[in-house]
């Protein structure tokens, strides 16, 4: 039921997560971060079986943090998206998969885009314009294809967020308890107040 | 699909979850030289398989010095899909092309732990496979020079991804012949 | 004496020295002459061809010149059944990179890769390191144009030009001399095959004797590379006037 939202606009890409932490019928935290940062231009958000997401998570950080040690460049978000799919790929065909889906958001430096990948627990992985996991997805998907536009500017990109936020109020069955949202761009990435 | 002297292979552009759709640009088509592959079935495989077989042409042409044939990619797929017999990919692939050193027009299919499905005329599979054999199996005739090749397989797919709620969002068709490849996309459904 | 320093490749000696390295090197300066120059809009490659027979097979692929990926070649000075070795564990590096980020693995990483295993053969014990020198020339979007050599020893290092095998130190004053920064594709190959023809013992040069390579980037600006026809050698030698004392002179 947690909520992960991704929309990319002109020169960055937006990340909005749900801040209610749940287990079962509760609500044990009100303000969970479902997203780790990878490196300078490249944030994660995740959704899935609580314990592996955080773990999954922290592993792809330690292992990209590790390259840009190493190779003394950090990874493009493409290079990321790959190789975060790849490691999920495979951990599908493990004894225990990790069941964890993603949104990874970039701004590669080199082309200066903007990218939004969105990749499930099976290694599926599309390159979109907007994309939100899970029950969110049902909810959203209509309000985005109806007022999405590539050209959009940050301001823009929230006030549908902002749409997108109401719309889930009403219809989830439980409070998500409101959104943190995040801002992957040239400048690197930054938290918006929203609400 | 096989005309005269070219192939032809063509997928639809959808990427779903369930009902779900997700992306109108997921291609399925690969090519390795002048090798092409069609992918459907599970998504994450059709990503792992196309960057496997990227990987092994890319050994095999620097091995070699030359590109690999239709009919020896043919082969690699097939013992590549069977190397994971008990705990296979879910994938439906189609290879075709045209061998540089006869000029023979090749096709063939694959169940997911490779058996090949030789064929001369055509080769379908996926979700929308029942409606492709109604499609070409009245649509088809052997011998169509390219143009023709291209537009038959054109309607072949789009008709038969009409009556399938799991395919469409837009089609990519490749027509190749000897000395030639032509890329098309087409539009199509958004619903 | 030195033997009880040398049968081992892991055992330093008293002057902190490892022969087995040592010997190697010594067995790569016997080998046919390898040459690269590095340009403002490309790398060349240029070797000696040492022919050991006219029995030879000479019309089959190039001997010292492989392609890594598709943006890298390579050179080889020293034994070549070692370089096919190392040169096929580079392949397999490449294409795992490209597998796991889909990008092309940049040529600093896999010249380092590749150089990683050549250090292992001079401190895990037992085994006889690589008898290779390496030149690699290739193409990324993060350095551009780049030219690398390598050797036994596992140490590697950037060039502007440089050389490896057999006269290489003559090579590389000549290169030194010669050298201009900002050299276009044209000059630089005119200048490998200038030096290459004043280090090889024979003095006439022709495609039976050398080997040739070029990375570049074409008119869409994708790296292209190639390893040179024979035919094509003998053009660029006649065209450029690198032709020594060869019979045609007199004809």
């Amino acid at each position: 039921m947690d909520i992960v939202l991704g929309i990319q606009v002109e020169d960055s890409v937006i990340i909005a997560t749900s801040k209610a932490f749940t287990r079962g019928i509760s609500v044990l935290k009100t303000t969970d971060d479902k997203t780790r940062v990878l490196n300078d231009h490249n944030l994660m958000a995740f959704t899935g079986e609580s314990g592996d997401t955080v773990q999954f998570a922290e592993l792809m950080q330690a292992n990209i943090q590790l390259h840009g040690m190493r190779e003394q460049v950090d990874l493009r978000p493409k290079a990321i998206a790959s190789f975060v799919r790849g490691q999920l790929a495979k951990s599908l065909r493990s004894r225990k998969p990790f069941q964890v889906n993603v949104l990874l958001a970039g701004f590669d430096e080199t082309t200066n885009l903007p990218n939004l990948s969105m990749i499930d627990y099976l290694g599926t992985r599309v390159d979109l314009p907007y994309a939100a996991h899970g029950y969110a997805a049902f909810y959203t998907m209509s309000l985005l294809d109806h007022h999405y536009r590539s050209n959009m500017s940050v301001d823009d990109g929230l006030r549908i967020l902002k749409m997108c936020s109401k719309e889930l109020s009403t219809r989830m069955p439980i409070d998500f308890k409101g959104l943190y949202v995040k801002v992957v761009d040239a400048n690197g990435i930054r938290e918006v107040d929203f609400e | 699909m096989v005309g005269k002297d070219c192939v032809a292979i063509a997928s639809d552009l959808r990427l779903g979850s369930q009902s779900l759709g997700v992306s109108n640009n997921f291609e399925k088509v690969f090519n390795f030289g002048h090798v092409f592959l069609g992918l459907t079935g599970l998504a994450s495989d059709v990503t792992t398989l196309s960057e496997t077989f990227r990987f092994k042409t890319n050994m095999y042409k620097m091995r070699e010095d030359r590109l690999i044939e239709p009919e020896t990619f043919a082969n690699l797929v097939s013992s590549t899909l069977y190397e994971k017999r008990f705990g296979p990919y879910f994938v439906g692939p189609i290879v075709a092309g045209i061998n540089s050193k006869t000029e023979k027009p090749f096709i063939c299919g694959f169940d997911l732990i490779g058996c090949i499905d030789f064929a001369k005329d055509f080769i379908v599979a996926g979700t929308a496979s029942d409606q492709l054999y109604g499609m070409c199996e009245s649509v088809y005739e052997p011998n169509l020079e390219p143009e023709d090749l291209f537009e038959t397989i054109s309607q072949a797919l789009l008709n038969a991804a009409d009556r399938d709620a799991l395919s469409g969002w837009g089609a990519v068709v490749y027509v190749i012949t000897k000395d030639k490849i032509v890329k098309r996309y087409l539009k199509s459904r958004q619903d | 004496m030195s033997r009880r320093y040398d049968s081992r490749t892991t055992i330093f000696s008293p002057e902190g020295r490892l022969y087995q390295v040592e010997y190697a090197l010594e067995a790569i300066s016997h080998a046919g002459t390898a040459i690269g120059v590095l340009a403002k809009d490309g790398v060349v490659l240029a070797a000696e061809k040492k022919v050991t027979s006219l029995l030879l097979e000479q019309d089959t692929s190039a001997e010292k010149m492989y392609v890594l990926n598709d943006n890298m070649l390579c050179a080889v000075a020293g034994m070549n059944a070692d370089a096919l070795i190392l040169i096929n564990h580079s392949r397999v590096i490449a294409q795992q990179y490209l597998k796991e980020y889909n990008e092309e693995i940049p040529c600093e990483t896999l010249v380092r890769r590749l150089c990683d295993v050549k250090q292992g053969y001079t401190q895990h014990g037992g085994l006889r390191p690589f008898g290779v020198s390496f030149i690699f020339a290739g193409f990324d979007d993060r350095y551009g144009f780049q030219l690398y050599s390598s050797n036994p020893s596992g140490n590697y290092s950037g060039w502007k030009a440089t050389s490896a095998g057999a006269n290489t130190s003559s090579a590389q004053t000549l290169l030194k001399q010669d050298y201009k920064d900002d050299m276009t594709l044209e000059e630089a190959k005119e200048l490998a095959l200038k030096v290459l023809s004043k280090t090889m013992d024979s003095t006439s040069l022709s495609s039976e004797k050398i080997e040739f390579a070029t990375v570049k980037l074409n008119s869409k600006g994708i790296v292209v590379h190639r390893i040179w026809k024979p035919t094509e050698i003998d053009q660029l030698l006649k065209s450029t006037g690198v032709v020594g004392d060869d019979d045609d002179e007199f004809s």
